[in-house]
């Protein structure tokens, strides 16, 4: 089996000359289809650059990037516009759900932007609001839901274009206890029942716990890639 | 707002300057024989009036043209004589164009049974010492250049307000000025009215070519009185100045609003852009944004300018002091904005094309917008 991402002497230079910062040094990293993969390791190790490399959100220094058989390197903005519309799932910290748009259709907009059909669209959102267990809160807005409530559409929203990989970057940081619990439950099911592959940036021991897979980092540098048996 | 009802408020007022000025005496047009405005002799007549009035019956948006004869000379009563501007003029059709015979304050205009009257601009009747009855001697140059003699009688006395007019200007049929000048059936000039300004001006081209085919020019309002036309152009500097200042201030005001609202989401850009969107997309939207903000609160002030200028429409506007001024140049004392499309839509169209033209600067910053700084934004 292929992995659906792959990073190649991947290193990340911010600044020049004595400032330089050496975020990425010379990452080989694969992740297999199907993993729940967590990066740990504190802060400034580089976690949230990795994942910004391998999200086409940033670029890197030197090294190569493929995501689903797509090397990153080379494309046009245009082209890794398109790719993260296809390929990548997102879940931020901080939701980033649109305001003035229902849980509904916040999850819709990514498939109106990959040009769904209205009844597609709709179809697709009811269902995935319904596997992240909000059912009956589709029409309310992101200001009148709880955070774990929101990050639950935001997950909704990572998942409903079917992506070949669902980057999360601290998903549980601004949630408390009871929600981060549910949160890494339902990352768990949609793996074991969809086989969606999860690379999940984290410090969160309940997360942790959960992973197949722990690559720890530091000074960015993958420091050790354990396979667990969560 | 203010554009609607400033440009609604200024034009009208110039419509109304040239209107009333031209109204007193010169009507919104004339014919002439070449070179007569430059050099006024008396033998430098249209020959033939009848025909060319005639002609002008036939012109769509003139609705009366008469003819006039200009003679110059002295109007004496004892011992006192003063130089003046005698207008030979034809009662029935005058008034229908020049106002002059409507500001007869003392007696009455000239009518078309009327021979041997004048009508007396009220300095001069002062000047003379002459009230309504009194006998005046005319002494004048007529056409073929022998002394031209008559004695009027005062039938009316005119107040201008406008003090040139009044000190050195009378009025006697034209009948009898033919007579007395012994012009031959000569007119100096056939001046034309409408009703309004703009439906003569619209009508040149024709007045033109019935002039070309008479032998003789058509002057325009704006050559009867390039004064009028100098004073509109040196006023409608300012206010242009004004104006655009005015649509300057606006367009600054109204981009740096949407220019702020558009950085205050650039964390939110940031997010669409990570889950797909490109920035084209985002770009096209905030301009769309901008351009729908701008048409919005256009609109809306298009319906307050409207309401405000319907408003002053009604009551009219005047400016404390300066009626007595107006009313010197001719004019009415207070000032009626007009709508028209132009001036309705002509401010507010300038702010939205320049927003939508200005709308670049946000639409390139969005272009040049990177994901994960957006976001840390």
């Amino acid at each position: 089996m292929d992995p659906i991402v792959t990073c190649r002497g991947l290193s990340k230079t911010f600044g020049k000359g004595e400032l330089a910062v050496h975020a990425l040094r010379d990452i080989d990293l694969d992740i297999m289809p199907g993993e729940i993969a967590t990066l740990a390791g504190p802060s400034g190790s580089g976690k949230t650059t990795l994942l910004n490399m391998i999200g086409a959100l940033d670029e890197p220094t030197s090294g190569e990037v493929t995501v689903d058989g797509q090397p990153l390197g080379g494309l046009s903005r245009s082209q890794l516009s398109d790719l993260r519309l296809s390929k990548i799932g997102f879940v931020f910290q901080s939701y980033n759900l649109i305001p003035v748009l229902s849980a509904r259709e916040n999850i819709e907009f990514v498939l109106q932007l990959q040009g769904v059909s209205a009844a597609e669209r709709h179809d697709r959102a009811m269902e995935a609001i319904k596997e992240v267990g909000l059912s009956g809160l589709e029409d309310r807005r992101p200001g009148k839901m709880s955070g774990g409530q929101q990050q639950r559409v935001a997950v909704a929203r990572a998942l409903v274009s079917r992506p070949a990989v669902v980057l999360a970057d601290e998903p549980t940081a601004n949630l408390d206890s009871k929600n981060a619990l549910a949160l890494v439950e339902l990352m768990r099911s949609l793996n074991r029942e969809h086989g969606t592959t999860f690379l999940i940036g984290t410090h969160d021991v309940r997360v942790l716990e959960q992973s197949m897979r722990h690559i720890e980092m530091l000074d960015g540098r993958i420091d050790r890639d354990a396979r667990g048996s969560a | 707002m203010l554009l609607v009802f400033m440009l609604s408020l200024q034009l009208a007022s110039y419509d109304t300057m040239k209107s009333s000025m031209l109204r007193i005496a010169d009507g919104f047009g004339q014919f002439q024989i070449e070179g007569y405005k430059e050099d006024p002799e008396m033998d430098k007549v249209i020959a033939d009036p009848a025909a060319l009035l005639a002609d002008l019956e036939r012109v769509p948006g003139i609705t009366v043209a008469t003819a006039r004869g200009t003679g110059f000379g002295l109007l004496a009563s004892g011992e006192r004589s003063f130089a003046v501007a005698i207008l030979g003029i034809d009662p029935a059709r005058e008034p229908d164009v020049s106002t002059l015979s409507g500001l007869v304050e003392q007696g009455r205009g000239l009518t078309p049974e009327d021979d041997d009257a004048i009508v007396l601009g009220d300095g001069l009747a002062r000047n003379l010492r002459l009230g309504l009855g009194d006998h005046v001697a005319l002494l004048g140059s007529g056409r073929d250049g022998s002394v031209a003699v008559d004695v009027l009688e005062v039938v009316g006395i005119f107040k201008s307000k406008v003090p040139e007019l009044d000190r050195a200007f009378a009025q006697m049929p034209l009948a009898r000025f033919s007579e007395t000048f012994l012009m031959a059936g000569g007119v100096h000039a056939i001046a034309v009215s409408g009703e309004d300004l703009p439906d003569v001006v619209r009508a040149e081209p024709e007045l033109r070519a019935v002039a070309a085919r008479h032998g003789v020019v058509y002057l325009s309002w704006a050559e009867l009185r390039p004064d009028v036309e100098e004073a509109i152009a040196a006023d409608m500097i300012t206010a242009v100045l004004i104006y655009v200042t005015l649509v300057v201030v606006v367009v600054f005001i109204t981009l740096n609003t949407l220019y702020m609202s558009v950085l205050e989401r650039t964390r939110e850009f940031g997010v669409l852009l990570a889950i797909g969107m490109k920035r084209r997309w985002i770009g096209r939207m905030v301009w769309m944004e901008m351009i729908f903000l701008s048409l919005f609160g256009n609109g809306l002030g298009i319906l307050l300018g409207m309401a405000l200028t319907y408003w002053v429409q009604q009551v009219g506007i005047g400016i404390e002091g300066l009626s007595e001024i107006y009313e010197s140049w001719g004019m009415p004392a207070r000032f009626y904005p007009a709508m028209t499309p132009f001036r309705v839509l002509f401010g507010p169209s300038a702010i939205v094309l320049s927003i939508a033209v200005l709308g670049i600067v946000p639409y390139r910053r969005v272009l040049g917008l990177e994901p994960v700084k957006a976001m840390a934004s």
